[in-house]
């Protein structure tokens, strides 16, 4: 990390960062009600991370 | 005669309020949830405003790459206008990342990605706001 902070991100960690910051998101923008809201985030945070480990598998035989 | 008149009578006040709709949707993409503010809808300007912003944080401190006017090929300029997205945090973006990207490790590769999808989502929230102020369901 560039000021100072010092930790490094790996893959799987930014990926689920990056999940999770747009599902709040999408959450919040989508939902009005807070529960609805926090269902919606769940949802959509399982499935990011569903979708992108299955790519990841997906990808898996042709990465050597 | 009448409906006539009344016709003739509504375009200024729709034009004054799509107007107000474009200001509101147009302070939303300069700073992050400022249109949601306008709005007084808190919770949702709050979460576009930190999530915003810390996309564009993170994305700068991994060292990926903030894109500028000068690029060279059709990613560098999809690049350019999806940073210019997050409005004035791509000035803070440019004034954080003095030592400029890196985007030889997969951190600033994905940083990249961060500072990209901060500012589409930036703009979907804008978008969302100006949807709002027109009355549509939000």
């Amino acid at each position: 990390m560039n000021f100072g902070i010092g930790f490094k991100l790996s893959h799987l960690q930014s990926m689920m960062l990056f999940a999770l910051l747009i599902s709040i998101a999408f959450g919040f923008l989508s939902r009005r009600r807070p529960i609805d809201r926090v269902k919606y985030i769940v949802w959509s945070l399982f499935l990011f991370l569903l979708i992108g480990v299955g790519i990841g598998w997906a990808m898996y035989p042709f990465s050597r | 005669m009448a409906d006539e008149t009344a016709t003739l009578a509504a375009p200024p006040q729709d034009s004054r309020s799509e107007t107000i709709a474009f200001v509101i949707g147009a302070a939303g993409w300069l700073v992050p949830g400022l249109g949601h503010v306008l709005m007084k809808m808190w919770g949702r300007a709050a979460a576009c405003f930190l999530t915003v912003g810390i996309l564009v944080i993170l994305g700068t401190a991994m060292r990926g790459n903030v894109f500028s006017s000068s690029g060279s090929d059709a990613f560098d300029s999809l690049g350019y206008l999806a940073d210019l997205g997050t409005g004035t945090f791509y000035f803070v973006a440019r004034s954080l990342e003095t030592k400029g990207p890196d985007v030889s490790h997969a951190g600033g590769d994905y940083g990249t990605r961060f500072l990209a999808a901060a500012g589409v989502l930036n703009l979907l929230a804008a978008l969302h706001a100006y949807e709002a102020a027109r009355g549509r369901k939000a």
